[in-house]
């Protein structure tokens, strides 16, 4: 550890008015507005009334393509973990929606295959 | 590393016609390489006090550090430091009302201000490196579901605050305590879902330089970076940074909340895809890693001319010992920059080969840290995709 932890300033001699170490302030932040972007297709209505309230659509769009009984796992993990609102009837559609999405996006090829 | 390649929508515009994801026409995308993808990011919208970084997810906030951002120095700026939220944090904080409970298995419960935090020990500085434990999940082959981050979930500033202890001291931690769990202000959305908490075991948390902190890099922590105070756990991964400190809890047993004892841990033993029921442990330690930053994979170099290679580098929870640049049979020991900031740091390193002879097809680093942990030489596969740490290989194209 020696040499990696240096001390601040705490060398209150005499005279000194103990002054804080740090002051804090309030602090805030205005975040940019999420596009809720997701692509046209069946069930895309059911995909942003159900999945769009704790986080934003990327984290569906973004993920590797996955059979559809991961689909239904994950939107089972949503409901049974994280207590997701999903209405049971809109399931199917959700999943059929994802599938989908992940079956015609196709991104720009590498330049440098692996 | 640099893997990574700036494009265009419009590049992608010809897709199957369909409309793709996310990006929006005339957006500044990055590709990072994915395999099998979708690997292309958006590099906006910009948030307040960042600059450019790889936009993983807008709510809760996900950024990624380019990997552009690791070709100089060995600190990274509060501004191209990663973020990463499970849940929704608060966007307002109020200094003066903003109190952290001390409590649990201790001696007599306390709410401290923020002043009596600041005043509680002696004020410490450590430079360490601050890495989410799914860097890099997104190159898993075979792909894992999380967030699929490329490698840029790291980063390495200075930390000031008090430590740990001294803030328990002002508590008393009850004999026999086991863990120290910490809460921040964000909160899940629904009812019953598992708040993000997490625990460390006493004696880490007794450690010297554990840290309740309030600075980063000499300025206070930003919104989301975790103001008003986050944990530091020298080198253990991020996911016990606890931000927003707003609880800190000793436990007399173990801790079966969701993200210790369900989550953010990984296989004993060796696993493949559709194992089930194998052990798993809490993913602590961060071992060694290493990037070639000087070179994108698929760069071109100079025929018959000398090469020089720069990158950077990290020991993981112990100090960095060497590096070397590997190939298919071949290893050439690296040079290592100053030990600038001590064992937890970012070190950088170089090579120069004398002559390049032809593509350098594969090539990659190897770090080794002062435990003699070694980066490997394959993936060491694991459902959930932490702590990646193998080595991570470019080709060079001769010209
Ligand atoms: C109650 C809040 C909530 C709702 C509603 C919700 N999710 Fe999630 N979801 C989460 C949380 C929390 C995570 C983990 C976030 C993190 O790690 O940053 C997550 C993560 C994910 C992930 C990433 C992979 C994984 O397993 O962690 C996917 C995919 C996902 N959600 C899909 C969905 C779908 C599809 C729906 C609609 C059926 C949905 N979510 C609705 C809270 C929610």
């Amino acid at each position: 550890m020696r040499g990696v932890l240096a001390l601040l300033a705490l060398l209150c001699l005499a005279g000194c008015d103990a002054s804080p170490v740090v002051q804090f302030k309030d602090a805030s932040i205005t975040l940019p507005d999420d596009s809720d972007d997701l692509p046209e297709g069946p069930g895309r209505q059911a995909v942003i009334e159900n999945c769009t309230a704790c986080h934003s659509p990327s984290t569906m769009l973004q993920q590797p393509g996955v059979p559809r009984a991961k689909w239904e796992a994950t939107v089972a993990k949503m409901i049974t973990l994280y207590k997701a609102p999903v209405d049971p009837e809109a399931v199917p559609a959700i999943v059929d929606y994802m599938v989908a999405v992940q079956a015609r996006q196709s991104d720009v090829p590498r330049e440098t295959a692996r | 590393m640099s893997s990574q390649r700036l494009t265009r929508r419009a590049l992608i515009a010809g897709a199957g016609g369909a409309a793709l994801a996310g990006p929006v026409f005339g957006q500044k995308l990055i590709d990072l390489g994915l395999p099998g993808g979708p690997s292309l990011r958006p590099l906006d919208p910009q948030f307040p006090g960042k600059g450019e970084m790889i936009v993983q997810r807008i709510r809760p906030p996900l950024l990624e550090a380019p990997m552009e951002v690791f070709r100089t120095g060995t600190i990274t700026p509060n501004n191209r430091m990663f973020v990463r939220w499970n849940w929704p944090m608060p966007t307002e904080v109020s200094a003066a009302k903003h109190r952290v409970a001390v409590g649990g298995a201790v001696k007599a419960p306390v709410a401290l201000t923020l002043d009596e935090i600041a005043s509680a020990g002696e004020t410490v500085e450590i430079v360490a490196i601050n890495q989410c434990a799914g860097n890099g999940r997104g190159l898993s082959e075979p792909r894992v579901t999380g967030t699929q981050w490329g490698n840029g979930a790291m980063g390495c500033a200075k930390w000031t605050g008090v430590r740990l202890k001294d803030v328990l001291a002002k508590a008393g931690v009850a004999e026999g305590a086991k863990r120290v769990r910490f809460a921040g202000l964000d909160v899940p959305m629904t009812d019953g879902a598992p708040q993000f908490i997490k625990s460390i075991p006493i004696d880490i948390a007794m450690r010297d330089d554990v840290l309740v902190a309030w600075a980063m890099n000499d300025e206070p922590l930003p919104i989301l970076h975790g103001f008003p105070l986050r944990i530091v756990v020298p080198g253990w991964f991020s996911t016990y940074w606890v931000k927003m400190l707003s609880t800190i809890e000793a436990l007399s047993g173990e801790d079966e909340s969701h993200y210790v004892a369900e989550t953010y841990r990984w296989p004993t033993v060796a696993v493949k895809p559709g194992d089930k029921d194998f052990p798993t442990v809490p993913i602590t330690a961060m071992p060694p890693r290493s990037f070639i930053t000087s070179h994108a994979d698929g760069a071109t170099v100079a025929l018959g001319k000398p090469l020089t290679l720069e990158g950077i580098a990290m020991g993981g929870d112990a100090g960095l010992a060497k590096v070397d640049l590997v190939g298919d049979g071949w290893e050439i020991p690296c040079t290592l920059g100053p030990d600038e900031h001590g064992p937890y740091a970012f070190r950088r390193w170089s090579v120069t080969l004398p002559s390049v002879s032809g593509d350098l097809t594969q090539i990659g680093t190897k770090a080794a840290n002062s435990n003699g942990l070694t980066q490997p030489g394959e993936l060491v596969w694991n459902p959930s995709g932490y702590a990646r740490s193998v080595i991570e290989r470019i080709t060079l194209r001769a010209q």
